[in-house]
């Protein structure tokens, strides 16, 4: 066999390296790519497409749902307690279950009411909210905040407990006080479990909204739902699950980059 | 001076025994000596120099060093530990600060130590790192020097060189004397290898199990300063003969004592 010229056997390698290195993403992308072709193939079938669209149709729709303001509106009114409820979970939630990893009596303390919470479908108690609260936004920030809280609180406990013993020794050995000992070492080192915390309430925190929107009187993505449903407008239907998917997802992996960059120092 | 006076310590065992893990200890470190405790495993020696770290409490018994009872850690102690014991989200130099930015410097004046010390040893060119990028040897090098780096008089050292591998101890030991015979702090040094101990020592405490206690005091006659070649010397050689036939019978009796450290 006559030898290759020097340039392919480069080409060929170059070709190679770049499919090694985009390996998980070319395996993401094919799986996703069989799940849609299944979708079209399967809508393109049925008789009429009132109850299932073509995947290619409902991704043709979701450029024209974006470009109406009735639609970015909704999507402002799902979104703002979203975020207003996740924050709070955060900025209570982190710092709640800081304090209850380093203290056992606080732990014993709060532990009937966090196994309440986390042991009970939160879905169930969105009509004592309702009654408490109303319908308005404070229900909803309500509901949010109470999906995302318990897995921030525990894991955040967590976090504080699986700290090693011999690193606040050794912060002690040199002198430092209680408080330092907390900023430079305690805090850090449960950062793991923060993180997770975090990223597991953002997950749950998404529940939570699409709850709010389909149990509660909606005004905003859960109104375009069931409009859209009731209209037997399909494709429509379809793009808006499709949109809220892909900002699931996009947050939940802006919220793993935020822990990445967090937790650099571990291997 | 580091005094032990009549140290006792006892743990409640599961079957409800008690174990002796240390009984009526006294011991004497003068200044500038550098004093290796030997034993077996749960003759706790590494429980002994806890309780001169402030880390521990003893049941019964009390330390002095220079004359002040030891209520807690001081800041004329630093303590060299067996795992290394690194924060693993900072950098060589900020691990190396942690000490004096604890006693209160700024972080400008506490990196201008800690970059002297991380000279001394040896690891310039790596203050950038994080612990995980290191080897073993180099993690306590990062510890030698964090300890160093707060200047204290006395220097307490739990097996530093258990965790690492024989050629890289050895470098280590050599580098510990070099650095140690520039500025003679008061060293204890708690190990398991009789050579190391004799290398290092002027004096080398042997402790036994059940009870705890110091049952052989040795004063190591080998010329300073000493280097790697001191191990050819032929006190080296009879010491370590002696010292482990005293250690094998300290293994052999009590065998089955259970183990804390």
């Amino acid at each position: 066999m006559p030898a290759r010229p020097a340039w392919t056997t480069s080409a060929l390698q170059s070709v190679g390296g770049w499919l090694q290195e985009n390996l998980p993403v070319i395996v993401k992308l094919s799986s996703l790519s069989v799940l849609f072709i299944v979708w079209e193939v399967y809508a393109r079938q049925q008789p009429n497409h009132l109850t299932i669209s073509p995947f290619s149709d409902v991704v043709s729709t979701v450029p024209d749902l974006l470009g109406q303001s009735e639609v970015r509106s909704a999507f402002w009114d799902t979104l703002q307690p979203f975020f207003t409820g996740l924050g709070l979970a955060l900025l209570v939630g982190i710092p709640i279950g800081l304090v209850l990893g380093q203290s056992p009596f606080l732990r014993g303390l709060l532990t009937p009411y966090l196994s309440f919470l986390n042991a009970l479908p939160i879905s169930a108690i969105v009509p004592l909210v309702v009654i408490g609260f109303g319908v308005g936004m404070s229900s909803r920030v309500t509901v949010v905040f109470l999906f995302a809280i318990v897995d921030i609180v525990l894991n955040s406990a967590a976090g504080v407990q699986f700290v090693r013993q011999e690193l606040i020794e050794m912060s002690k050995s040199f002198g430092a006080n209680r408080l330092q000992t907390f900023w430079r070492v305690t805090l850090p080192g449960s950062m793991p479990g923060v993180m997770t915390g975090v990223r597991l309430g953002t997950g749950r925190a998404i529940v939570g909204m699409v709850v709010v929107e389909l149990l509660l009187v909606s005004v905003g993505v859960g109104r375009l739902i069931s409009g859209y449903r009731g209209r037997f407008q399909t494709d429509e239907l379809y793009a808006i699950v499709l949109i809220i998917a892909v900002l699931g997802v996009v947050l939940l992996e802006v919220v793993r980059r935020i822990e990445a960059r967090v937790l650099h120092w571990r291997k | 001076m580091i005094e032990l006076k009549g140290i006792t310590k006892t743990f409640r065992q599961r079957d409800g025994s008690a174990f002796h893990a240390l009984k009526d200890v006294d011991l004497k470190v003068l200044d500038g000596e550098f004093l290796s405790i030997i034993g077996p495993s749960g003759c706790g020696k590494t429980t002994l120099m806890r309780m001169v770290g402030g880390l521990a409490k003893a049941d019964a018994g009390e330390i002095f060093i220079d004359g002040r009872r030891v209520n807690g850690p001081g800041p004329e102690r630093a303590i060299v530990f067996q795992n290394f014991v690194l924060l693993p989200w900072v950098d060589v130099t900020s691990n190396v600060t942690f000490g004096l930015e604890m006693r209160g410097l700024s972080k400008k004046e506490a990196r201008k130590t800690a970059q002297k010390e991380i000279e001394r040893v040896g690891l310039t060119g790596f203050e950038g790192h994080y612990p995980h990028e290191l080897s073993g040897g180099m993690q306590q090098r990062v510890g030698l020097a964090r300890a160093l780096a707060v200047n204290p008089e006395i220097l307490l050292m739990d097996e530093p060189f258990a965790s690492v591998d024989a050629q890289t101890r050895q470098i280590l030991q050599d580098d510990l004397i070099r650095i140690w015979q520039e500025e003679r702090k008061t060293v204890i040094f708690i190990t398991h290898s009789m050579e190391e101990a004799v290398y290092l020592s002027d004096r080398v405490a042997v402790m036994e199990r059940g009870p705890g206690r110091i049952s052989e005091l040795f004063d190591i006659h080998l010329p300073r300063p000493r280097d790697y070649s001191s191990r050819n010397d032929v006190e080296f050689t009879s010491l370590t003969t002696h010292i482990w036939g005293l250690l094998k019978t300290a293994y052999e009796k009590d065998g089955d004592v259970p183990s804390d450290d």
